[in-house]
């Protein structure tokens, strides 16, 4: 598995027409698969535009939030956006903790029990792995992100962004169990008017 | 007959017994050596399977050993690799406390080598020797791999790697221990059996193992033989393909089995002893009795006393009583036939045979001036009661006479020589014996008549003595010597006896060699005949000559017939000589003048002859003689025996044409029934009568009353032995046709019978003239 990343370029012929349409908001559906062409959920798609996000505030359309539910982080994969408090519920009636040795977020909260929540800020963008201290099978992963065009894909592996400016962007998919350095791939996009389909299969372990 | 088939020449014995027991014994040698060469082989077969299945077994037993091993270290391992804190230090990249860690981790668990490997491939360590490069970990640890063999230095070891998670995995704790030697020898004593474990890189197999397949049992060694079993271990480090090798030996392992083997064999050998005795034995109970009949069946052959023991009922026993049966089967036939050869069948007497045998015996048990006496026997009519009474009756005359001999004479031996001839023997006579006395004694056991059929027949008997040692001393002279004087006896007269004198032996001496004579006289044609003439009176000529023989011999001079006719009888020449006679008359006769007949006299025995007509015929026919002027003379004595065969013969001979004439009428029986059963053309009238004519008596009425009753008949008459004229006259006057005599002639030679001729034609010439 230690191959390329294979990128499908179906899109390519996107481009022209997006200049053409430029006037039309811009949408781009990424279908992310394995290498046996199966679709891949919750990896986590982000449009960074080249140069950076200049714009205001960011806020997804989902709660900023972990719940630790059944001995597992509910959701498994959380994307938020820089600076962002998540909060960490615990719903079990065990008592958990959550720790994190992951760069971008080197936090540790002692355990806590049912129906309390401890929440912890991340200012860094990046991958943060958690864990339970004392249930090594429960891991949770968050994607710190800077950019609004962000999402994970669902059971079909797709994801659609939507409300990109034609321009360059920078394309990076992120999934736990990429084979890839950071488990991060990036590629370069031009996103023109109207919708541009990406397919991109991933290397998984 | 049964073929009793026959070995090849190689396995041929001279003993059945040997050839038994060898046989037996090389058979069941040969299903020992097959039997032992398969349980040797299953022994060792076994010992091989079951040494192949501990060594299979115990590799099992030594995969689980090494993963249980692996299994503890990689338990050592997860208390680090779990710990919070050294998480958190290899999380951050805290390499002082990861080592310190390590170090204490690789004391506490005397491990070689204790050593994180970063997921960004960083390797921190605490070891011993140098520790593989991370690039060859990688692929095994990344795959999950929990354990398996790396190299530390230039050792292989056992290593057990634990993930270090955070929780994503961002390194793996390895901790290794070596298996050098020593810790192999460790784990061997594990294992149930005696095994050598190595773990060797695959390049660093020996030879022989390196094609071996993995998981099987493969067999090395020359002088010991060793079981090897290689199996693959798991490795953790890239390019090392480890194998343990397990090696057991078999010959150890077999060696166990040797004892077995041992035993198998002495069991066989001892088996092999005991058969070979039992069937030695059991040979020998067949062949002992097999080897009796054998020298018995040999012996039976040399004519000596051979039954056999019979011991058993099986089929040996039954052959042995059988045998028993056929040898005394055999004895009683031989008794039998013995009986039969040495005795005789009418009368059960001994016969020559036998009695040539006792007579031997008791020559030579005689002893001193002890005399023996033996005797000849000859009954006198036997030969009329066989032809009058006939043979049955005859033979009962035998056996009368045997039984009689053997009452009367209890101590002597009586035996039939044949015929009705008999021998006795008195023996143990003593010197002063009165042998004379003896004889008349033994010639009045036959004096006495004995009634046959209601008939009475005499028995009386002719005997001839010789007396050992005088007349001889062996059985064949005395034998010879009392036949002689027998001879002579019955020369003498009926139911007399005669002791055995020296001269009957030259008279035998002498009889002998006028037999010889005769043989060559007939050969030769020693013979010569005379001729007398028959002249009839009635009508006054010559009518015939009677042919005569004579024998002139060389040294002995003329002899007469009455000398060797009674030989010539006895011998049988008479004929041969009777045909010569014949013939040589009638040649004669030819040549006479056509009036004149001949007569020639046949001897009984030669009548008796079955060809004499032919003899006749032919003799006729030669000479050109017509049959009318043949005369043939025969005797009464042919009426003895069988009087219709003599009819019949006479018949034929007068059917010829010839005619016959009765001699010597009046002499023997005389019987008138003679006459009236056959015509007979003439009766000769005994010379007797002749002689007597001239003196006083009553010849002249005999001779009347003869040829009175032939001319009834209508037979001629004739005189014999007519001498003088005043016989011719007498007879002439009776009324007898002719006459032959010395008065007209004595026979005279064939020449002489033609002057005799001429001069009787003269005579009547000149009496027809003188008339």
């Amino acid at each position: 598995m230690r191959g390329p990343i294979l990128i499908s370029t179906a899109f390519a012929l996107a481009v022209p027409l997006a200049a053409s349409w430029a006037a039309a908001p811009a949408v781009v559906q990424v279908q992310v698969v394995d290498e046996r062409g199966m679709p891949v959920r919750d990896a986590v798609v982000e449009l960074t535009p080249n140069g950076g996000w200049r714009g205001g505030a960011i806020r997804f359309g989902w709660k900023s939030a972990m719940a630790q539910k059944s001995v597992a982080f509910v959701p498994g994969t959380l994307v938020v956006a820089k600076g962002t408090a998540v909060a960490f519920p615990n719903l079990d009636s065990v008592r958990h903790s959550v720790y994190s040795f992951s760069k971008a977020a080197r936090f540790e909260i002692d355990l806590y029990g049912r129906d309390q929540t401890r929440s912890q800020n991340f200012p860094i963008a990046g991958t943060v792995a958690v864990g339970c201290n004392i249930h090594d099978q429960m891991r949770g992963y968050i994607r710190v992100v800077d950019t609004p065009f962000a999402g994970k894909t669902d059971q079909n592996g797709i994801v659609r962004l939507t409300g990109m400016a034609a321009g360059g962007y920078q394309l990076t998919v992120w999934h736990p169990r990429a084979r890839t350095p950071g488990g991060e791939l990036k590629r370069a996009l031009a996103v023109g008017a109207g919708q541009g389909n990406q397919k991109i299969a991933l290397k998984l372990k | 007959m049964t073929r009793i088939p026959s070995w090849p020449a190689q396995l041929r014995f001279r003993s059945l017994k040997l050839r038994i027991a060898v046989v037996y014994a090389a058979l069941f040698a040969a299903i020992l050596a097959a039997v032992l060469l398969l349980a040797g082989n299953g022994i060792a077969r076994f010992g091989e399977d079951s040494a192949s299945r501990d060594l299979a077994a115990n590799a099992r037993v030594f995969d689980e050993i090494i993963e249980l091993r692996a299994q503890q270290m990689r338990g050592s391992a997860d208390v680090l690799s779990r710990d919070f804190g050294f998480r958190e230090a290899v999380a951050t990249g805290d390499e002082p406390t990861i080592e310190s860690a390590l170090v204490s981790l690789r004391e506490r668990s005397r491990s070689d080598a204790a050593f994180v490997v970063g997921l960004d491939g960083v390797m921190i360590g605490s070891a011993e020797a140098a520790l593989p490069p991370v690039a060859e970990l990688w692929d095994a640890l990344e795959g999950g791999q929990e354990h398996g063999i790396i190299r530390i230095g230039d050792k292989l070891a056992l290593a057990a790697a634990s993930p270090i998670e955070v929780p994503d995995t961002i390194g793996w704790l390895v901790l290794a221990q070596p298996l050098d030697a020593a810790e192999m020898q460790r784990l061997s004593k594990l294992a149930a059996v005696d095994i050598d474990a190595r773990v060797l890189r695959a390049r660093q197999l020996p030879s022989g193992l390196k094609s071996a397949s993995l998981g099987k049992v493969v067999e090395s060694g020359d002088s010991e033989r060793v079981l090897h079993h290689v199996t693959a271990l798991p490795a953790l480090q890239q390019g090392l393909r480890p194998r343990l090798v397990l090696d057991h030996s078999l010959s150890k392992a077999l060696g166990e089995y040797s004892g077995l083997q041992w035993l198998l064999a002495a069991l066989a050998a001892a088996g092999l002893t005991l058969v070979i005795i039992l069937s030695w034995r059991v040979a020998r109970t067949i062949t002992r009795p097999l080897s009796a009949l054998d020298t018995a069946t040999r012996l039976l052959g040399e004519g000596k006393d051979a039954k056999v023991e019979v011991t058993s009922d099986d089929e040996l026993g039954r052959l042995g009583a059988s045998f028993n049966a056929m040898v005394a089967a055999i004895e009683e036939r031989e008794r039998q036939i013995t009986h039969v050869a040495l005795h005789d069948g009418l009368t059960n007497l001994p016969n020559r045979k036998l009695f040539v045998e006792q007579l031997d015996q008791a020559l030579a048990r005689r002893r001193g001036d002890a005399q023996l006496m033996i005797v000849y026997v000859d009954l006198d009519d036997f030969k009329v009661v066989n032809d009058t009474l006939g043979h049955p009756a005859g033979d009962a005359l035998l056996r009368n006479v045997a039984a009689h001999l053997q009452s009367v004479l209890g101590e002597a031996i009586v035996a039939r020589l044949g015929g009705d001839e008999f021998a006795i023997l008195l023996g143990d006579l003593p010197a002063n014996e009165n042998l004379a006395a003896l004889a008349d004694k033994l010639q009045g056991c036959f004096g006495r008549p004995i009634m046959i059929d209601g008939q009475q027949a005499d028995a009386s008997a002719s005997m001839g003595i010789a007396v050992a040692p005088g007349d001889g001393v062996d059985g064949t002279t005395l034998m010879k010597n009392a036949d002689l004087a027998l001879y002579r006896a019955k020369r003498d007269g009926k139911a007399t006896y005669h002791f055995f004198e020296q001269s009957l032996d030259e008279q035998a001496r002498h009889r002998r060699q006028m037999e010889l004579d005769l043989r060559l006289a007939i050969r030769d044609g020693g013979f010569e005949l005379y001729f007398q003439p028959l002249y009839s009176m009635h009508e006054e000529r010559l009518k015939a000559f009677e042919a005569l023989i004579r024998w002139p011999h060389a040294e002995a001079g003329m002899i007469s017939p009455v000398d060797f006719i009674p030989l010539a009888e006895e011998t049988g020449l008479i004929v041969q000589i009777g045909e010569w006679v014949i013939r040589e008359a009638c040649r004669q006769a030819a040549s006479w003048p056509d009036d004149l007949s001949v007569a020639v006299n046949i001897s009984p025995k030669q009548f008796q002859c079955p060809n004499l007509a032919t003899i006749v015929l032919s003799a006729l026919a030669s000479s050109g003689l017509p049959a009318h002027r043949l005369e043939l003379e025969i005797t009464e004595s042919i009426f003895i025996s069988n009087l219709e065969k003599t009819l019949e013969a006479l018949h034929s001979l007068r059917a010829l044409g010839v005619r016959i004439a009765l001699d010597d009428f009046g002499t023997g029986y005389s019987s008138l029934s003679y006459l009236r059963s056959f015509p007979f053309d003439k009766l000769k009238i005994d010379q007797s009568f002749v002689r007597d004519l001239t003196l006083d008596g009553n010849a002249n009425a005999m001779i009347r009353a003869i040829t009175t009753l032939a001319d009834a008949l209508g037979m001629e008459t004739l005189a014999e032995g007519v001498e003088d004229e005043a016989q011719a006259a007498i007879l002439r006057q009776e009324g007898c046709h002719q006459i032959q005599g010395y008065l007209l002639s004595k026979p005279i030679d064939a020449r002489a019978v033609h002057v005799f001729i001429a001069a009787m034609a003269d005579e009547a010439d000149g009496q027809r003239r003188r008339a």
